[in-house]
């Protein structure tokens, strides 16, 4: 009964994670909208476009019901920017992550998509919108809900071009082993992408040189879902293994430190650095 | 639909995200967190698994009435509930059994003070209670009851020793934040202290990784 996994997503666990990432489609037939348990579906009209999570938008696919868009990162200029900055313009970090994206309140200001403050009124349809729109300051009944992925729309038809988004291997993998037809030049797309995966699992590997010295916290900004997920056995053991290591020595820097800050003054000049 | 709905739809100011995405959204954040730190999390207190259980009922009943009519239109709607289903099924028992699984390596750890067991559910209190019980029964039944009565407990902590397992609160964790904050970490050699930046993705102890996540300004990954 109770869970057999090992501590951390496993790979097929992310694969179903990335699903939930929408993703934009061309529908070939009408479908009215469907109501789900995570909300109801768009109605789909032909030729419009919509935006549906991956999922369901492989199962259209798989019935011809519609064509897939490729998010424009997966574009073969796209990918070939992405590696000339993975290579030559920071060969240390990953590439960036996507921007945060914004949306448009009606009222001319850009708010970031991420952020939804939210009512929790007991009356349940959310009836008190206006009034809260612009007392954001600690209202109980206003709860902050911060999005992240895969509820993020980085691969719909709108996210930006020359960012990988947290979830790229495991949906480019996805798009090309499905929908091959829909993405423009897919054997040139399934060759940079594996010169990507390369360049970044070695980066990954390398980053384990920083583990070693124990410097408290290490900063992977741009890791995508399924690298972690690969080496995230081998990165936590070995931060473990140093930690338990180095536990005595720990400790009698930690006593040292204790002593020093009792004899006055924050000397904590030496463990500034990472 | 009423016309309230319409116009929600297109006001862009009410920034529309349907309750039932947003419990979707918190069930895979309170998935993905139970699955990847060391010890257990704090039961979500605002209903959000009986909303989403009543949900999961209700679609079965839809499903069930569906399955009456073959017209080929429906059917196809029905495949895509089915799947939809499936998937939120899943998460749920996947969250659950995490869950236990916790439960089941520490009993005594989460039953020991009022502050642990406020973070298992009713259900989960009284499964940890009632399998705690049946085992130390075992263990008497088969082997303490030769010992002294002295040392017949489970939860001795003589010597300053305690008997209790408890898990490792120092394990590294994967932490994305959420918004801008002060990241401070504690290392072998030193401590580290970073302007940590949305989006960022940290590894850290997971002592050191708590109080971001409990106020919401990271999660575990």
């Amino acid at each position: 009964m109770a869970l057999p996994l090992p501590s951390g997503l496993v790979p097929a666990e992310v694969a179903f994670l990335c699903e939930m990432e929408m993703i934009t489609i061309v529908p070939r037939q009408r479908l009215e909208s469907i109501p789900m348990l995570s909300g109801n579906t768009p109605a789909l009209r032909p030729p419009r476009r919509a935006d549906l999570p991956l999922w369901l938008a492989l199962l259209l696919k798989k019935q011809r019901r519609a064509n897939i868009v490729p998010p424009p990162w997966l574009l073969p200029a796209s990918l070939q920017e992405i590696i000339h900055i993975e290579t030559n313009v920071d060969p240390q970090a990953f590439s960036p992550p996507p921007p945060p994206p914004m949306r448009s309140d009606g009222r001319g200001i850009a708010r970031p998509y991420a952020v939804t403050t939210t009512t929790t009124t007991s009356s349940g349809r959310g009836g008190g919108g206006y009034g809260n729109a612009n007392g954001r300051d600690e209202d109980p009944n206003t709860k902050e809900l911060i999005l992240a992925p895969p509820f993020l729309p980085s691969c719909t038809q709108d996210a930006p071009s020359g960012y990988l988004p947290y979830h790229w291997l495991e949906i480019a993998e996805t798009l090309l082993a499905h929908a091959a037809d829909d993405i423009p030049n897919a054997p040139e797309v399934r060759a940079l992408l594996r010169d990507l995966q390369e360049v970044r699992a070695a980066k990954m590997r390398g980053s384990t040189q920083h583990l070693e010295g124990g410097g408290g916290v290490l900063n992977l900004r741009g890791v995508g879902a399924m690298e972690l997920a690969e080496s995230r056995g081998f990165v936590l053991g070995v931060v473990d293994g140093v930690r338990k290591l180095g536990a005595s020595i720990e400790a009698s820097r930690r006593e040292e430190e204790l002593e020093r800050g009792d004899d006055g003054g924050d000397e904590s000049d030496d463990d500034m650095e990472l | 639909m009423d016309i309230d709905d319409i116009l929600r739809e297109v006001d862009p100011a009410s920034q529309s995200i349907p309750a039932e995405t947003r419990d979707l959204q918190a069930l895979t954040r309170a998935w993905v967190a139970e699955r990847s730190s060391p010890e257990l999390l704090r039961w979500p207190a605002d209903g959000l698994f009986e909303r989403v259980n009543d949900r999961i009922k209700q679609q079965i009943e839809r499903v069930e009435e569906m399955t009456g009519d073959m017209d080929p239109k429906t059917n196809f709607a029905l495949i895509v509930i089915q799947t939809e289903l499936e998937r939120f099924k899943y998460l749920v028992r996947s969250y659950l059994r995490a869950r236990i699984a916790k439960i089941d390596q520490h009993t005594l750890h989460y039953l020991s003070s009022p502050d642990m067991r406020a973070r298992l559910s009713e259900t989960e209190q009284a499964y940890a209670t009632r399998h705690q019980a049946l085992l130390h029964n075992h263990y008497l039944s088969s082997f303490l009851s030769a010992f002294p009565p002295a040392l017949q407990n489970l939860n001795d902590s003589a010597g300053n020793i305690s008997m209790i397992d408890t898990p490792d609160t120092d394990t590294a964790v994967f932490i994305r934040l959420l918004k801008d904050s002060l990241v401070e970490g504690r290392g072998t050699d030193g401590d580290g202290i970073m302007d940590g930046k949305n989006g960022d993705i940290i590894i850290l102890r997971w002592s050191d990784a708590k109080p971001l996540v409990d106020s919401g300004r990271a999660e575990v990954i």
